[in-house]
């Protein structure tokens, strides 16, 4: 069963909602919920007496890969129900954190503008969106990072910012900062004498990964990159409402600014499912180049495909096909060693799980659609320059 | 809802999955999800009416059967059930928004783009 019912912690920077707009968003909260811990389970019985004895029928051992646990799943009436009310639950996700932020943009927005004196908002309108983010939708948010309504717009954040809770159905705790604040545990416990004095956050969106950062080492210098301009307005408001300066850059993580050299400490949270194959190598060149030697690259994301059953990676791999997630399945099979090495790291890469900080995790170890936060730990990939 | 607010986008680009052989039962299958939300609203709406009233000592079953509406209650319901409808049929009106969108790109060459290596 799901863990005591805890709500997101309420910054100035959040939307306000009326009774009936929390009461649909918690309505999709216990929705997926109950997808999680009452429909999901049926798939591995309905895989194991009906679908794979189909497969072993044909042909004459259990299927071996992703597109052959596929070929007689979609056939499956359990996984027909699970799958489209899992994208049912994403759509009216987006839809119920749409709708308060719709009803009162204009004074989400006065409100991010009085708040400009915490840290700093650096924007560049000419700066190219790249395809991997305009080609869909990133996991259907509509408009996706990018999309801006009106002057000094902020509603894809402020959207986004409440969604992710709902997503994550709590499992992220009441700020959404469980990546950065599990890195941060394993970091310390790993790096005891590690004192990062400038860091940089790639693909930050709204900043929930990057405070804890800004938290845990007060005295460093924290900058925030990401390409979607509303996000970092909105990032800005919250950091700033929580008291937290960060310095937010609308930059690509391709090719930053920044000068060679110059940071301790280079992060990203779930950033690199989100670009291409060709953009990656870009991503990691640039870590290695902003980094002093002796600096740390870390990246988080959830653990790659190798080692898990076929039936579990078709089921973790829900994402790619069914809730715009184009980069997700290349990125979860990636050569990881080699792309550090072709980027110029030398040192052992870091591949490591790193439990989840957030207490209250159950800490299922299983990774599955729908479920996001909910295996207690996140994979971590580094290396040392 | 302000006029004044601009209007969002409400459906997500790319092309959207359906799963049973007939996509009509997706259809009613997201439109029942959002129905049983939109009841959980109302019944949550009415939990909390009656908490509160209980919490002051104000509510009688009496009084609840006695009580006439009048035009501005009824005013104001109907502009609920307006909101009712809309998120109930969401999905009709999501995908003749799609129709309008000039990206025919194919998801699977989305993904090949982005797996590219060069």
């Amino acid at each position: 069963m799901p863990a005591a019912y805890k709500e997101q912690m309420r910054h100035s920077a959040l939307p306000e909602t009326t009774h009936d707009e929390l009461a649909r968003q918690h309505f999709v909260r216990s929705f997926k919920e109950h997808l999680v811990h009452q429909v999901h389970p049926g798939l591995a019985t309905a895989y194991e007496k009906r679908a794979k004895p189909s497969f072993e029928a044909t042909h004459q051992r259990a299927p071996e890969t992703i597109q052959e646990v596929a070929s007689v799943m979609k056939q499956d009436s359990h996984y027909q129900v699970w799958s489209s009310l899992l994208r049912t639950s994403q759509e009216m996700m987006w839809s119920s954190a749409q709708l308060p932020v719709e009803r009162s943009l204009s004074s989400l927005i006065a409100r991010a503008r009085k708040r400009c004196s915490t840290g700093s908002l650096t924007l560049d309108p000419k700066l190219p969106i790249p395809a991997y983010h305009t080609a869909v939708d990133i996991h259907c948010q509509p408009g996706g990072y990018h999309t801006e309504y009106t002057a000094d717009d902020v509603a894809q954040g402020a959207i986004y910012d409440r969604a992710v809770y709902l997503y994550a159905m709590g499992q992220m705790g009441e700020n959404n900062a469980d990546m950065g604040d599990s890195t941060i545990n394993w970091l310390k416990a790993n790096y005891p004498d590690f004192s990062p004095a400038k860091i940089l956050d790639m693909g930050c969106s709204v900043g929930h990964s990057t405070l804890p950062y800004a938290s845990s080492f007060p005295a460093a210098e924290v900058h925030a990159i990401d390409v979607a301009a509303p996000m970092l307005r909105y990032a800005h408001a919250r950091a700033a409402a929580m008291g937290f300066p960060v310095h937010f850059s609308q930059q690509n993580a391709e090719a930053t600014s920044y000068e060679d050299n110059s940071f301790d400490l280079v992060v990203s949270h779930i950033l690199l499912h989100e670009t291409s194959s060709a953009a990656i190598k870009n991503i990691i060149a640039e870590c290695h180049r902003v980094l002093k030697p002796g600096g740390l690259m870390l990246h988080v994301e959830t653990p790659p495909y190798e080692g898990m059953s076929p039936f579990d990676t078709f089921l973790f791999d829900w994402d790619s096909e069914n809730n715009n997630e184009p980069f997700w399945r290349k990125s979860h099979q990636l050569d990881l060693d080699g792309l550090a090495r072709d980027a110029g790291f030398d040192n052992p890469v870091i591949k490591v799980m790193a439990p989840s900080a957030f207490q209250e995790t159950q800490r299922s170890m299983t990774f599955q659609g729908g479920d996001f936060g909910g295996g207690g730990v996140w994979f971590i990939y580094g290396c040392q320059k | 809802m302000s006029s004044a607010e601009p209007k969002l986008k409400r459906r997500a680009k790319g092309k959207r999955p359906f799963y049973f052989s007939d996509p009509d039962i997706d259809r009613l299958l997201s439109m029942l999800m959002a129905l049983a939300g939109e009841l959980s609203v109302t019944r949550d709406r009415l939990d909390t009416l009656e908490r509160v009233a209980q919490a002051k000592g104000l509510l009688s079953q009496a009084d609840i059967e006695a009580f006439e509406l009048d035009e501005q209650a009824l005013s104001d319901r109907a502009a609920r059930h307006q909101v009712l409808f809309k998120e109930v049929t969401r999905i009709i009106s999501a995908e003749l928004e799609g129709l309008d969108d000039s990206d025919a790109t194919e998801y699977a060459e989305v993904v090949a783009q982005v797996e590219r290596d060069d």
